[in-house]
């Protein structure tokens, strides 16, 4: 196993036309929870100049205004240039609806035998992982390049450099040193700016000090001498947005997910309601590898779930820890049958997954859309909560 | 006095009205004032004899006609009427950069003032230059007709073939050959006068009257009477009668496509403009005749009239005005004339060969002749022509008005049609269903029987506040509210819940209107007053002015700062917020229309009240309507200004989709899509949601640039544009005047269910002409045939002249005209609408018509042969050929009455029947004795008559047997 090396992962903001289709996807589903916690839907989006397609398979009990849901995430994203803006954005829906399954109609109160008779709808293989690297027990990596976006956008937000624009993306690489991060090898990052065109020597000045001072303000690990940095190496990216490169929903999965320091599943995350297991399965599989990387059993642990339509339990469990581990992946494994329910119904149950937007302000989904669906200190997840860490101890 | 002279015939009736006799002035006013009545086709006054003749629809009675002419000569005044005769040598109108001057010196030099021109000038000036007419193309006399049946080809050859007959000393061949000449011309000149009456109908229709300013006052006048120094009243929806410099104009927006192509409409202002040599579409302060005003009002003095307008120059230059052809009829043209070059060759070719087998030069010639003549399908286009116009009128017995001729023939290709929702699927009543205030729902039932809180109350009063419906009393004490359907229905809420409207708006006078525009989706009115008592809490201050708002729930929301709670002020929270987002999402989900309502006193920190949901019942059929469109292989699409959720439930309920997924496109702002993206998009979308009226014309831009053929439904004044660039524009009875002169046809029953009706006739007519035209080339092509090989074979003549012109001008045009009357095949409202590119004879049909051609000459020529084999070469012989070939054909007919087999169940037609059996009995008649030397017949015996019947019904046999027919082909 490899011990000195270097890794690059990216992140993008919300306003990314990839990420702000994510984002649509997942006010959608919001809304059509908290409308009706047991509705069903899958969204995709996809956004091009100023059209925005939406597609949508829905059970007929609800009704949501798509395209309104649509456009408030474009005002919110910050979008307000003639080229694309909330107001003047075409948009396209197609709605077809679903069959109404009343299986998956389950409220909390469900048995054990219950729970083992609703079996997962889809087919995948999803992967966890958790790592000691950060407090959050992400890769330094991806843990980084959200924390830039995350203040690229809120420098947008909060209208501090008043030239910038929503959509930007930023890359941070990592020495390591005996697997643990060593030093910034580099950082990259492209932000878009209005047609105003600031200076590029400015903007990079401006990005330095707002952005990447801002964010390594409070980390151990901070950018050195010899760590090159990119702002715009392209020179200004005028506009951005979908107006200049189209956007889909689920075509940022690495980014979702752990920056492709671990495997992730292909499956998009985004626009998918709580029965769907690829998305579920996700969150489930960080929280098994969370609570085992807490639990000091491993310094990076990576767990795998496969599960098969028609089938509640996943078919397979793995664990794989690196060498890290403090007892063997087969004890592990073991350890996580016995104290984790990886059934479909029971992970809804648990996480209380239908009623996670009703519940939070602005929508619970939706939060998730941007800067990472696990690892997230900003907001409060079920799965990244280390409840089991006595359990496994 | 009128008199009723004849009204026996139904739809036509003649009268005699006393004072006509010599007073043009009393025809021109009764012929344009009876056109402006429904119902009408057409009149024709003669000063001569003092009597009209009117052509009227037959659910008019002729008690209610002859009332009508009454009315009309009571009001004519003979000191209005002018004297049209002199007005054709009028003075030259001053031709002037009008738009550089100011107003003033506009109406000095016009010597007129913004109170209009006095009836003693106007009259003088109308005299000095002329009625305001642009030289229309002139309709074809009744004489003209007859004259044209004369000048044709085939006509000039048979008079020299007559005139041979002269000269070889067959006196009684020419007088036949011209007696088949006067026949043939009386029947296309019955036809012909027909359909040009009806065309001419067509036109008639459209001679509106104008608002113009006489001595102070506005008056309504026959556009043509409209003169230089004229003030014109602009209202949005009319045309434009004159060209006119603008005096006055409150929000006027024209529509200029007609004289400069450009597709949007212009703001017009009365500003000078000072730069020299602007283009016309520059010219913000003149209103050009023949344009369309979109919307606002304005007043302008007339600069031009007639022919001196720009649209009266720009005829000029052309020279004449096109004749309405329709491309149906320019294909038949075309296919005609490669038959009359194939028809000439053959001819040419006969002559030859006939005259190497030593027949006389004479003889060869006079058949050479009249086989060109028999060939040649000259009439394809009139028949189309005369088909199209017999379809019109059959459509107006169906409440489907048609106004042109293309119309007709698109309705059969219509791929697409664009449905607006309010009104042509929905019933336009709106009412009040439910109401959302503060978390509270209260459900309004049928009493509008409203359980008040304060806040639903100040809901209440502020949807009337905010609200443009005109509300009076009449005599009664009744409450009479005018206005568009939502606004009324928010002032019957009101009035049901017992507020007194009247006094309401008295109370907060109105001090200024912020209305829906293209960006905003509410409407704003500003009112002096404020609608918080002064003992309540949440003011300090008694406030001068408020606002009441009302509109899209989400753009009113996002205007709100504020909640009422229990009377008192409160802030909205976020979580309050969603809570309306959900409530919104679940009336629209109804399809219910939502609107919120706040007030406040500040523009952008509003109070929020709540939600209104109405519902604007389907109109009943709708959804089996839809159905029927999808079975004719028509997609629907609706058009709306609702929200998509709101849209959604309609659609779904109607099954809009053809597939079980419905594709919403919502946009406001059509205008700046890419082209290529909007044409991409179009073509898959199901509904248009949240759509202004103006963005109409590009969807039907769009949809026609993927090559659909488009019909297109809408009532208002925005709608024109639209409409006009649809294939078919479809305005209702009930529409604006600006969109029923738009379209192509007017649904006069506002029944969206005449519209499947006009489809299915439209197909009808256009199969049937193909039917007709099928029926005349296959004949036509089996004369060549059999004469040709008869010919080159040295078998003598089967046919002479005078039995080919015969057939071909006699006994083959009655049942080609009763087969364009054709009824529907069963199914033509289940098969898929024709390509547009596909011609209307396809090469399939080439090879099917000379398939079938063949056998019916292989069939007479078989006859022939026994003929001549038992009487040898002579008259009998010919004589059974041509009974053959004459029954042979006119029993062809029945074969062409469709594609599929006869024996199947297609619906009877009569005037076939007639048709057939009134050529048969002429075609037994002429071979009695006496008649049968014209023709030179031979009597017949028995075993002819069998041998005649058989070679008649074996192509009928083998045509049948051979067809093949596919769902698909028609």
């Amino acid at each position: 196993m490899k011990q000195d090396f270097m890794f690059t992962s990216e992140s993008v903001t919300e306003g990314h036309p990839d990420k702000l289709c994510d984002r649509i996807s997942d006010a959608i589903v919001d809304r059509f929870l908290q409308q009706d916690p047991y509705a069903r839907v899958i969204t995709e989006c996809a956004v091009s100049t100023a059209i925005v397609f939406i597609a949508a398979r829905f059970e007929p009990n609800t009704n949501v205004d798509f395209t309104n849901i649509a456009r408030q995430v474009i005002e919110q994203v910050g979008y307000d240039q003639p080229a694309f803006n909330a107001k003047t954005c075409s948009i396209l829906t197609s709605l077809k609806e679903l069959p109404c399954d009343h299986l998956y109609h389950f409220d909390d109160q469900l048995t054990d035998a219950d729970i083992e008779q609703i079996p997962v709808k889809n087919q995948v293989t999803v992967f966890g992982f958790a790592c000691k690297q950060t407090p959050a027990l992400m890769p330094l990596p991806i843990w980084l390049a959200h924390k830039l976006a995350k203040q690229l956008s809120t420098v947008n937000h909060k209208n501090i450099l008043p030239y910038l624009a929503p959509d930007g993306k930023t890359q941070v690489g990592v020495e390591y040193r005996d697997r643990k991060p060593y030093r910034i090898h580099s950082i990259t990052i492209v932000a878009s700016q209005d047609t105003t065109q600031p200076d590029l020597a400015q903007l990079q000045d401006d990005i330095r000090q707002t952005v990447i001072d801002a964010v390594f303000a409070d980390e151990d690990i901070r950018p050195d001498a010899a760590t090159r940095i990119f702002i715009n190496p392209e020179g200004l990216f005028i506009t951005g947005g979908p107006y200049v490169h189209a956007g889909l929903t689920g075509r940022k999965n690495a980014i979702d997910t752990y920056g492709e320091y671990s495997k992730h599943s292909g499956a998009a995350l985004s626009g998918k309601d709580p029965i769907r297991i690829d998305r579920i399965g996700a969150y489930m599989a960080r929280y098994a590898a969370k609570n085992i990387v807490a639990a000091n059993l491993a310094d990076e642990c990576e767990v795998q779930l496969s599960y098969s339509i028609g089938l509640a339990r996943p078919v397979s469990i793995q664990v794989e820890t690196f060498g890290t581990g403090k007892i063997s992946d087969t004890e592990l494994t073991t350890l996580l049958e016995q104290h984790f329910d990886f059934r479909l119904a029971a992970i809804v149950r648990n996480f209380k997954l239908r009623y996670l937007p009703a519940l939070t302000p602005g929508g619970f989904y939706t939060k998730l859309a941007a800067y990472g669906h696990v690892g997230r200190m900003d907001i409060h997840l079920p799965w990244e909560a280390t409840d089991k860490v006595n359990a496994l101890v | 006095m009128i008199q009723a002279i004849h009204n026996v015939v139904p739809g036509r009736a003649r009268y005699r009205v006393e004072k006509l006799y010599r007073c043009k002035e009393l025809k021109e006013h009764l012929e344009f004032h009876l056109s402006q009545q429904l119902g009408i086709i057409s009149t024709s006054a003669n000063i001569l004899t003092g009597n009209i003749l009117v052509l009227f629809e037959l659910n008019l009675s002729t008690d209610r006609v002859k009332e009508l002419v009454a009315e009309i000569e009571q009001n004519y005044s003979p000191k209005i009427a002018v004297n049209h005769q002199k007005l054709n040598s009028n003075l030259q109108q001053k031709s002037d950069d009008w738009y550089a001057l100011d107003i003033d010196t506009v109406l000095a030099e016009l010597q007129t003032s913004d109170t209009g021109l006095t009836q003693v000038v106007a009259h003088k000036n109308l005299q000095k230059y002329g009625t305001n007419t642009l030289p229309e193309t002139a309709t074809r006399s009744e004489l003209r007709i007859l004259l044209e049946q004369f000048q044709s080809l085939p006509v000039g050859l048979l008079c020299i073939a007559a005139g041979l007959s002269v000269a070889t000393g067959g006196l009684a061949d020419a007088a036949v050959i011209m007696g088949v000449v006067g026949i043939n011309a009386a029947i296309g000149y019955i036809t012909e006068s027909q359909s040009e009456k009806i065309i001419h109908s067509l036109k008639s229709r459209d001679r509106p009257l104008t608002s113009v300013l006489r001595d102070r006052q506005i008056v309504e006048i026959n556009t043509a009477e409209i003169v230089p120094g004229d003030i014109l009243v602009l209202k949005a929806g009319n045309y434009v009668a004159a060209d006119a410099r603008l005096i006055a104009t409150e929000n006027l927006s024209i529509d200029e496509s007609a004289l400069t192509g450009e597709s949007l409409p212009v703001s017009k202002s009365t500003a000078s403009l000072i730069a020299a040599d602007i283009s016309l579409g520059d010219r913000i302060n003149m209103a050009y005749k023949g344009t369309l005003v979109l919307g606002g009002q304005g007043l302008g003095v007339v600069v031009a009239t007639g022919k001196f307008t720009e649209i009266g120059k720009i005829q000029a230059m052309i020279s004449q005005t096109p004749v309405q052809t329709t491309p149906l009829a320019r294909q038949l043209d075309e296919v005609g004339s490669q038959l009359v070059m194939l028809a000439s060759g053959v001819c040419t070719l006969v002559f030859a060969a006939g005259w190497l087998r030593g027949y006389g030069l004479l003889q060869m010639l006079k058949t050479s002749i009249s086989l060109a003549v028999a060939a040649v399908p000259e009439g394809l286009p009139t028949i189309a022509t005369t088909i199209l116009a017999l379809g019109i009128q059959d459509m107006r017995k169906h409440k489907v008005l048609v106004r042109s001729l293309n119309a007709v023939e698109a309705l059969g290709a219509v791929q697409k049609i664009c449905l607006d929702k309010t009104g042509t699927i929905t019933k336009n009543q709106m009412s009040v269903v439910e109401i959302h205030t503060d978390t509270k729902l209260s459900l309004v039932d049928g009493d509008l029987n409203i359980i008040a809180d304060a806040c639903t109350l100040k809901l209440i009063q502020v949807a009337v506040l905010c609200n443009e419906s005109v509300v009076t009393r009449d005599c009664h004490g009744e409450y009479v509210v005018t206005g568009s359907a939502t606004e009324n229905a928010l002032v019957y809420m009101a009035i049901a819940a017992g507020i007194d409207v009247l006094a309401l708006r008295e109370q907060y006078p109105l001090v200024d209107t912020k209305p829906r525009a293209e960006n905003r989706n509410y409407m704003r009115m500003l009112r002096r007053g404020s609608l918080d008592a002064l003992s309540s809490v949440s003011t300090q201050h008694q406030h001068q002015q408020h606002f009441a708002v009302k509109g899209s729930p989400g753009e009113v929301l996002d205007l709100c700062h504020w909640r009422l709670n229990d009377g008192a002020r409160v802030p909205l929270t976020a979580a309050e917020r969603l809570a309306i987002a959900l409530e919104n999402d679940r009336m629209a989900g109804k399809a219910l229309r939502v609107l919120g309502v706040a007030y406040g006193y500040e523009s952008t920190e509003l109070v929020w009240l709540g939600l209104i949901g109405m519902a604007d019942p389907v109109r009943h059929g709708v959804k089996n309507l839809i159905g029927q469109f999808h079975q004719a292989g028509i997609d629907t699409v609706m058009i709306t200004g609702d929200q998509t959720p709101t849209a959604y439930a309609i659609g779904k309920e109607l099954q809009l989709s053809r597939n079980d997924q419905i594709q919403i496109l919502d946009a406001q702002d059509l205008v700046n899509v890419d082209r290529e993206a909007l044409q991409a998009l179009c073509d898959k979308v199901d509904i248009f949601a949240r759509i202004s009226p103006v963005n109409k014309l590009q969807i039907v831009q769009a949809l026609q640039a993927v090559g659909k053929v488009v019909a297109m439904t809408g009532d208002g004044i925005n709608d024109a544009p639209a409409l006009k660039s649809a294939n078919v524009g479809v305005a209702m009875g009930t529409g604006t005047d600006a969109a029923r002169e738009v379209a192509d046809i007017i649904l006069e029953d506002n029944n969206l269910a005449t519209m499947i009706v006009a489809v299915s006739q439209g197909r009808t007519i256009y199969n049937n002409i193909r039917k007709a035209v099928h029926f005349l080339l296959a004949t036509n092509l089996s004369e060549i045939i059999v004469m040709a090989i008869a010919t080159a074979g040295g078998f003598g003549q089967p046919l002479n002249a005078l039995q080919l012109l015969w057939l071909n001008l006699v006994t083959d045009i009655f049942p080609a005209l009763a087969l364009a009357l054709e009824p529907a095949e069963p199914d033509v409202l289940q098969t898929p609408p024709r390509s547009p590119d596909e011609s209307i004879i396809k090469a399939s049909d080439f090879q099917r018509i000379l398939f079938e051609s063949t056998i019916l000459s292989g069939s007479t020529l078989a006859a022939y042969a026994y003929g001549v084999t038992r009487y040898g070469i002579g008259l009998r012989a010919s004589t059974i050929a041509f009974m053959s070939l004459t029954l042979g054909q006119l029993l062809h007919a029945l074969s062409c009455r469709t594609e599929r087999s006869i024996i199947e169940n297609i619906p009877a037609n009569q005037y076939l029947n007639l048709a057939l059996a009134g050529s048969m009995t002429l075609q037994f008649v002429v071979l009695a004795p006496g008649l049968r030397d014209l023709l030179k017949l031979a009597p017949l015996d028995g075993w002819d008559l069998i041998v005649i019947a058989g070679s008649a019904l074996f192509p009928l046999v083998v045509n049948e047997s051979t067809k093949q027919f596919h769902g698909t082909q028609l």
